[in-house]
């Protein structure tokens, strides 16, 4: 397990105080890898387990964050390995398929700057979407949106956290990026949220 | 769409995600103030990103914050 997190440097050792304050960061994460309350809770605890039997392992000045992430997200890859089907995607090795949504809006004549709070596409009113969308989402993919869009970790800290190469972050992050348009659109239409022509 | 414009799409996912260098942000900031549909491009990227975080905002129940508690002395 690569422990020794390098990163914006929280100046500190992993005192209590400092890991408890990443708790609600790895729930919300952890509700969208797991897909329900009781297992992210669990995965949540397991995390802290082990970061405290460690914690003479992590390095001073490190990211306390990334270090707790990297933990979670080894427990959530042994963990799940079999359990999550891998759901078989859609056609989105293609770069054009970054446009998805706003290619859609301009065919339906509708406006793109999807600003204005009541905008459906943004507002309160998808979030059943979204949600759904994202966990539908392969589980590497999942786990690199969640860390890039969610999590706010940079490209090197994703790829130092769950042990992969930067090209791999970013082919996954883009995969991730392109199926959850898709799906999102797909979804929104079936809900009928007025932005959004069937 | 130009040549500049499938430049600036290539780095799309960079440009959101803050990783591109001073130079490289430059030119697709610049490409970006002079072609309105790549503009409106990179804004419905930067929405459905921003879209992630708002919609995952759970906090943990305090039921996991004091187990947590716990767990050292």
């Amino acid at each position: 397990m690569a422990l020794n997190v390098t990163g914006q440097s929280d100046g500190a050792v992993a005192t209590r105080t400092n890991l408890e304050e990443h708790v609600d960061a790895l729930y919300r994460t952890a509700l969208r890898l797991t897909r329900n309350p009781a297992d992210a809770e669990d995965l949540v605890q397991d995390t802290y387990v082990r970061a405290y039997r460690y914690r003479n392992r992590f390095q001073e000045g490190t990211n306390a964050k990334a270090w707790l992430f990297t933990i979670m997200t080894n427990l959530f890859r042994n963990r799940y390995r079999r359990v999550q089907a891998r759901v078989p995607e859609e056609r989105i090795d293609d770069p054009r398929q970054d446009f998805f949504i706003y290619e859609h809006l301009r065919a339906g004549g509708l406006p793109v700057h999807l600003q204005s709070p009541e905008d459906t596409l943004l507002g309160r009113e998808i979030s059943p979407e979204i949600v759904r969308a994202l966990e539908e989402l392969p589980a590497p993919n999942r786990m690199v949106v969640l860390l890039v869009d969610l999590e706010e970790f940079a490209y090197r800290e994703v790829a130092q956290i769950l042990d992969i190469k930067i090209g791999t972050v970013m082919s996954r992050l883009h995969r991730g990026r392109r199926a959850l348009q898709q799906k999102l659109w797909r979804y929104a239409r079936e809900a009928g949220l007025k932005a959004v022509p069937s | 769409m130009s040549e500049k414009c499938r430049d600036a799409e290539r780095r799309l996912h960079e440009y959101v995600d803050r990783e591109l260098s001073a130079a490289e942000l430059q030119v697709v900031a610049r490409h970006l103030d002079e072609c309105p549909p790549c503009l409106d491009k990179f804004a419905v990227q930067e929405h459905l990103k921003r879209l992630v975080k708002l919609h995952c905002q759970e906090t943990a129940p305090s039921r996991l914050r004091k187990y947590i508690r716990g767990l050292l002395p």
